[in-house]
């Protein structure tokens, strides 16, 4: 059935205007209760507003921050504002395709949002300020209601919502001043808390479809091998196993109920067509990678300021340092799953926990062998993202499995193949050198990174040779720092292994390089490594601030407890910058984190609880990642296929204290969700380096003993 | 088989192959969704339940183990109890897909130890898993709900 929102959706005037109420007088539900229905919001007539979101909700908040932003605007109480992901269209796209990453979820949709806000207020307003026959100057929406102070009558939105949708909606209606706003910028609780605090089925693994069977993925340990056979009668005896079904990469068991679909899929005998990589091993990359570091190679320029070569030559000394990073897991809690319908009508309805809207649509309609149009993608919240539901790899097959069972299918994997199917954060390498003159002072950096192209691998389109992959230079390429000359370059060292934006993307490894090269030239120049970084960012009031903030709350210069040691990161990355200075110590030969503090400018903030939540979880993943974490490739696959060989962090070794500082620079709004992240790492490893005197050049913190 | 178990409070008599894991009759034939699948092997915590006032890994359970047994999940908590409202005071969850085992282990933890130092608790939470990150949050709802508790206690 055609609701009035999807009319609304399909009507070609959103394509340029983003937030318009039918023009028609016959806004109704499909109970012909009188409605008001724009792209983004629904009011109903009881006056609950709901709000279609163009982000995913995986726990970063935004959803909330959507909610308060709406709330704020339109002049209603937070709990009456409902909050859905929408499904593809226009007005939830962003560069043409809709989707969560990069950090965008508030600080791009801020203003699209108020402006809809604004919109829907004007036009209640409106409708109101016509009932009563005066100016609709003299009126104000307020706490759900519009209100005319001088003859005391007031409406609510529900009873307006009808008329409000017949009038003209203006362009561009002037926005709440700072001060009438009421949640923006204080602690309020998360919308999607109370569900999950009772354990809802909120997760597309909790969906449930009348008919449903069960299918578990057997994929190829081998990254990208095609199926060359199974043999069905290998899992006929296993009660409630209805089917096997051929799949891209391999093949899935239907079963009656989700144990036998897995245990299916377990004792599956299968066998997978051979690959040119099926040999290829972590030494080996690693050893591409470093070569690429070495003169043959031929780099890609990224930055070139002054003249490198110059400087190096007049150095009376070069620091260098070589570094190198593994392959890592995004390891979502949720399993990869999606429940998949065909419908009599000819829709094709999916329930799956997806980043890129868009990606995954066009991806089910293509293998269903239909237009995009007729794919009903029901986003439902995450059970975790950090990137990895960017793609679109395990669509196809859920929906090659329901078409070959002929109804509702959950389809999913077991956590061996959410480990091995890849789509990692890139294993990377790096050489930086520093030129210093006699007296120790620095003449200039160069850095190179060799690794593979993340974009050859994530983007459709691919990478053609010779372009640059810019999150192989992130943060380094457009660093503040003005070390005199900078140079920086990238050698593309490709691999068969598939490669996703994981939670900061590039910064992750480049904000380890750069930092841990800036600590190394300090001790080789004598210098405290919080002064050369001072120097570095003289011209620049802003990073000063943020560095300064992070020192002088965590005591630089005054002596940490005994045993411990301090370390101290800068990196910017999605529009804010992020200081971290880590207070560690060795508890039993092992590395433990006291401390934590971390100073962030975002420019401004709608949420301040929801910053400190996602500074304390970059924080915590990015320890997670440089205390343990590697995936080690063997025989053209992932080693690591569960948590019993992939250690994630667990609370026992979580930092003692985070403590968070944000700052309200007035500057554009900045990203929350990532940046947090890629100072940890460098942080805790100058402050190991401080503690034990010897450079850690490779990572995880696990590959090294520390006595 | 058939098995009989007590659920939340109830009688629930199932027909299930005896090694199905706990969990997988929770979700798929009580529909109960609590619990979550998170890594099959009894390692992330993501589907902890509580077995006559235990808690256990309900992936690696097998049903013909539980004849007769008290199982609690988190749909048995009610909505108000001490730890669910400590994790929402805290506002603990981000993603929340391993915060239905994690409020599980809080109340089991605060069961045998009413009033854990902040040792005993991260010791007592450390089967859990969560890629979120929100373990220092995790840390005050659990102080919160045993100072809750013992107030209550006292007053």
């Amino acid at each position: 059935m055609l609701t009035r929102r999807d009319f609304v959706l399909g009507s070609g005037a959103l394509a340029i205007a983003v937030s318009v109420p039918l023009q028609d007088a016959a806004g109704a539900d499909a109970a012909g209760s009188p409605q008001f229905v724009t792209a983004y919001l629904e009011i109903a007539p009881d006056g609950r507003v709901t709000l279609h979101s163009p982000t995913t909700e995986m726990g970063q908040g935004t959803h909330t921050g959507h909610a308060v932003i709406i709330a704020d605007e339109l002049g209603v109480a937070l709990d009456r504002v409902s909050v859905v992901t929408a499904e593809p269209a226009d007005p939830f796209r962003r560069n043409g395709q809709m989707g969560s990453g990069g950090s965008w979820g508030v600080r791009f949709w801020y203003q699209p949002l108020r402006k809809a806000a604004a919109q829907a207020r004007a036009v209640l307003v409106a409708a109101a300020a016509a009932q009563w026959g005066v100016p609709a100057a003299e009126c104000r929406l307020e706490d759900g209601e519009v209100v005319h102070a001088a003859s005391q009558r007031r409406l609510g939105i529900g009873a307006l919502a009808g008329a409000a949708a017949a009038l003209p909606v203006p362009a561009d209606p002037a926005l709440r001043p700072k001060s009438e706003l009421r949640y923006t910028g204080r602690k309020v609780p998360r919308v999607d808390l109370p569900a999950k605090v009772r354990g809802e089925p909120v997760f597309a693994s909790d969906v449930e479809r009348p008919g449903m069977v069960y299918a578990c993925a057997r994929l190829s340990p081998v990254f990208g091998a095609e199926l060359a056979g199974f043999e069905r009668a290998s899992v006929a005896s296993i009660p409630g196993v209805l089917d096997v079904v051929a799949i891209p990469g391999g093949a899935a068991v239907v079963a009656q109920h989700s144990w036998a679909a897995l245990r299916g899929a377990e004792a599956l005998v299968i066998r997978f067509k051979a690959t040119p990589h099926d040999a290829l091993d972590s030494a080996t990359i690693s050893r591409q990678m470093r070569a690429g570091l070495g003169d043959g190679a031929q780099p890609i320029n990224a930055r070139a300021d002054g003249d490198w070569a110059a400087v190096a030559g007049s150095a009376a000394r070069l620091v260098e340092a070589d570094y190198e990073v593994p392959y890592l897991s995004h390891s979502p809690m949720e399993p990869w799953n999606c429940t998949v319908e065909f419908q009599a009508d000819g829709t094709l309805h999916v329930w799956a926990p997806v980043q890129a809207q868009d990606r995954n649509r066009n991806a089910a309609a293509a293998a269903a062998g239909i237009p995009a149009e007729k794919v009903r993608l029901h986003t439902t919240l995450l059970g975790g993202g950090f990137g990895r539901r960017l793609g679109a790899d395990g669509i196809a097959a859920a929906v090659v499995t329901a078409r070959a069972a002929g109804r509702p299918v959950k389809f999913f994997w077991r956590r061996e193949d959410e480990f091995g199917q890849g789509w990692y954060r890139p294993a990377q390498a790096a050489r930086l050198k520093a030129a210093l003159d006699a007296d120790g002072r620095v003449l200039g950096l160069h850095v190179r990174t060799a690794g593979p192209a993340l974009s050859a691998s994530f983007s459709p389109q691919g990478l053609p040779a010779g372009q640059l992959d810019g999150s192989s230079v992130q943060t380094i390429r457009e660093s503040r720092y003005r070390p005199g000359a900078f140079h920086v370059e990238w050698v593309r060292v490709d691999q068969p292994v598939p490669m996703a934006p994981w939670r900061s993307v590039g910064a992750t490894q480049n904000g380890y390089f750069l930092e841990c090269f800036v600590d190394e030239v300090a001790r080789a120049a004598g210098r405290d490594p919080y002064q050369l970084r001072r120097e570095w960012l003289a011209h620049d009031a802003r990073a000063l601030n943020v560095l300064d903030v992070a020192a002088k709350a965590a005591g630089w210069g005054q002596p940490p407890a005994k045993g411990r040691a301090r370390g101290m990161a800068f990196v910017e990355s999605y529009g804010s910058l992020c200081a971290e200075v880590a207070e560690v110590s060795l508890r039993a030969g092992r590395p433990f984190v006291h401390r934590v503090v971390c100073a962030l400018d975002c420019g401004s903030i709608v949420l301040p609880d929801g910053v400190r939540s996602q500074v304390e979880g970059g924080i915590v993943q990015g320890l997670s990642a440089v205390l343990g974490e590697a995936v080690n490739i063997a025989a053209g696959g992932a080693q690591e296929r569960n948590f019993d060989t992939y250690p994630l962090l667990r609370i026992s070794d979580a930092p003692e204290r985070i403590e968070t500082i944000i700052i309200e620079s007035g500057e554009a709004m900045g990203g929350v969700g990532e940046p947090p992240l890629p100072p940890l790492a460098p942080a805790v490893v100058n402050a190991l380096v401080a503690l034990t005197g010897k450079p850690i050049r490779e990572l995880p913190l696990s590959r090294h003993r520390f006595a | 088989m058939k098995i009989t178990l007590k659920v939340n409070g109830a009688t629930r008599t199932l027909e299930a192959e005896p090694d199905m894991p706990l969990l997988w009759a929770l979700r798929d034939v009580l529909s109960l969704k609590g619990a979550k699948y998170g890594c099959g092997i009894g390692t992330c915590g993501a589907c902890t339940v509580l077995v006559n006032g235990r808690a256990m890994r309900s992936c690696v359970v097998p049903l013909k183990s539980l004849e007769g047994d008290e199982i609690r999940t988190i749909e048995g908590l009610g909505g108000n109890h001490p730890v669910q409202l400590a994790w929402l005071e805290e506002q603990v969850p981000q993603c929340g897909y391993c915060q239905s085992g994690q409020i599980m282990q809080a109340v089991a933890l605060l069961e045998r130890m009413p009033q854990p130092t902040a040792d005993e608790i991260r010791a007592g939470m450390n089967g859990v898993l969560c890629r979120c990150g929100t373990y220092p949050r995790i840390e005050a709802a659990v102080r919160r709900a045993a100072d809750a508790q013992a107030t209550r206690k006292e007053g």
